[in-house]
């Protein structure tokens, strides 16, 4: 299986074990879409790699350890960016009622995994 | 006197990052991650620079934005309340020259303040130098100088120019 299909697979059973999601992008930490399921991948890419990268600073500058997440949440839902490893990324969007205990659960479990692949 | 807020933009590699390093007093706030495209370096900027400098008793702070085009939402976030901009290119990569005259023309349509094109790698002939540049870009003259952005005393020289231009526009005539 080349790493794009294992990518993929990867991403389906993300998605399997999150319905609710509204849509996932696997990016470089550079913001270059990897894998997806989103029509504005290329944006939401970049969008996701800023976000990770002003997180790891803002965490490191007020002394907050590690960065596990960065999460953005509007009036209708959420949008929460992990680190994959070194090179990428996994953005996830979820609507207002999800639950984000889970989510945080399964998706650092398949950030580890993506980040394996990559 | 109220600190300046000056954005530092242009192409990927022009030198962005490193001409806030050589210029900030204070410690700077930056945001690399590893590049996944052949652009000539292994880090790249994803969210922005900061750094803050005197000078001639002026207070400013730089705001560095990424090169590339698909993180135009930063160079939007970034020049929020911006006084004044230098745009860096590199002179010894003419093939940015497009991109940095676009990204120019996007960032006064969307911040109309006094600005300075540095043409940077001054250091490293063959380079074009700020006239030709000048000319390349329609820019006049005296807003295209040149730099090299690792060095302090030539660094400053865009926003040396910058300031002139600023306070000679506020001046009472």
């Amino acid at each position: 299986m080349t790493k794009q299909d294992q990518l993929q697979q990867i991403l389906r059973e993300l998605k399997q074990a999150l319905p609710e999601l509204r849509s996932v992008v696997v990016a470089s930490t550079d913001g270059l879409p990897i894998v997806h399921d989103s029509a504005d991948a290329p944006r939401v890419a970049a969008m996701a790699a800023t976000a990770l990268g002003l997180g790891k600073r803002i965490s490191q500058t007020t002394e907050l350890g590690a960065l596990e997440e960065t999460i953005v949440r509007g009036n209708q839902g959420y949008f929460v960016v992990y680190a994959a490893g070194e090179k990428g990324v996994l953005a996830l969007a979820a609507p207002s009622g999800a639950n984000l205990g889970l989510i945080h659960l399964e998706a650092r479990e398949f950030a580890t995994r993506l980040a394996q692949v990559l | 006197m109220e600190p300046i807020k000056i954005v530092v933009s242009g192409p990927v590699g022009a030198g962005k990052s490193t001409f806030i390093r050589t210029l900030s007093e204070t410690e700077i706030v930056d945001t690399d991650a590893r590049s996944s495209e052949a652009i000539g370096k292994a880090l790249t900027t994803v969210a922005m620079d900061y750094g803050t400098l005197r000078l001639d008793g002026q207070l400013l702070y730089l705001f560095g934005t990424p090169g590339q085009e698909r993180f135009d939402f930063m160079w939007d976030v970034l020049t929020q309340g911006a006084l004044g901009m230098v745009l860096l290119v590199r002179g010894d990569k003419p093939e940015g020259f497009p991109q940095a005259r676009r990204q120019l023309d996007y960032l006064l349509s969307q911040q109309p303040v006094p600005y300075v094109v540095g043409v940077t790698r001054q250091d490293r002939p063959p380079v074009w130098g700020p006239e030709e540049v000048a000319l390349y870009m329609g820019q006049p003259p005296e807003r295209v100088v040149g730099l090299n952005a690792t060095d302090p005393g030539s660094a400053v020289t865009p926003l040396l120019r910058l300031l002139e231009l600023m306070l000679g526009a506020d001046a009472p005539s």
